[in-house]
């Protein structure tokens, strides 16, 4: 799976350019916000449980400023992803101990034909080791240039 | 929604996550990528989860789960998603009422998503 395929599952809806959140369960809760306005998913309360499930096993912070919260979910039939930004960055209890400027959040379904959502966790955590991506990412002025920037690397 | 609706449908999502545990070539990969999945840690929150649902919904929900791999689903589009068998319309007035509804047809428990 490349990272053309990956962004069709974001939309400028599921693309926060600037988070309102300062902390790691504001930064949940307003991409789940996100979410829910721009899927068939309406109960937001579930979704952030899963989401903090699986920070509990382990802080998805693992790249450098990058988090990737994600997990699978009964709620949802498709693969999601939601793509947030915070310039002033986030204490999100990442790997390295620094903040966390760029989310991109997976919600995946029970069971996922041809392993989407590994692939395209994989495709993203592979793009994000990009310092130049990355920074260029974070500076990209809206929806459209970050995917410019994503695939043109 | 109802916080024991709740519980059960965050157990039945960290089952998900101990399927993915549990297979090799998915919990390899998300450890290559940084994600490991600690089988006994998510076995453990599982039971945490489990030891705060109330006796009544905890029994009907083993009791389920010894049945179906999903003693819990959605309702999609008027649907049981286990067995897919319709859904009374007063499916959605009856979660309001914060209650725990379950499927008329193969009595698995009923959510929102």
């Amino acid at each position: 799976m490349d990272i053309q395929e990956v962004l069709q599952l974001t939309s400028p809806n599921r693309f926060i350019p600037e988070l309102e959140a300062t902390d790691k369960e504001g930064v949940l809760a307003e991409m789940a916000d996100a979410l829910v306005a721009d899927s068939p998913l309406r109960n937001k309360e579930t979704i952030l449980e899963m989401l903090k499930s699986r920070e509990a096993l382990g802080s998805t912070a693992v790249g450098p400023g990058v988090a990737f919260p994600h997990g699978r979910t009964l709620a949802t039939q498709d693969l999601i992803i939601i793509v947030a930004r915070s310039s002033r960055g986030v204490a999100f209890d990442s790997t390295d101990g620094g903040p966390t400027h760029l989310f991109f959040m997976l919600i995946a379904p029970p069971q996922d034909t041809g392993n989407q959502y590994i692939k395209s966790l994989a495709a993203l955590t592979d793009k994000m080791q990009d310092d130049a991506v990355r920074d260029a990412a974070l500076q990209a002025a809206d929806y459209d240039s970050f995917c410019t920037v994503m695939t043109e690397a | 929604m109802n916080r024991q609706l709740v519980l059960l449908v965050s157990i039945q999502n960290l089952e998900l996550q101990l399927r993915d545990a549990q297979d090799k070539d998915k919990a390899k990969e998300l450890a290559s990528m940084g994600f490991p999945l600690d089988e006994d840690k998510i076995k453990q929150d599982i039971e945490g989860l489990l030891a705060q649902v109330e006796p009544r919904h905890k029994g009907y929900y083993k009791r389920l789960k010894a049945k179906y791999d999903n003693p819990v689903v959605p309702v999609w589009d008027g649907h049981c998603t286990g067995c897919f068998a319709n859904v009374p319309t007063s499916f959605s007035s009856v979660l309001h009422e914060n209650k725990v509804m379950n499927c008329e047809s193969c009595g698995r428990v009923l959510f929102e998503p």
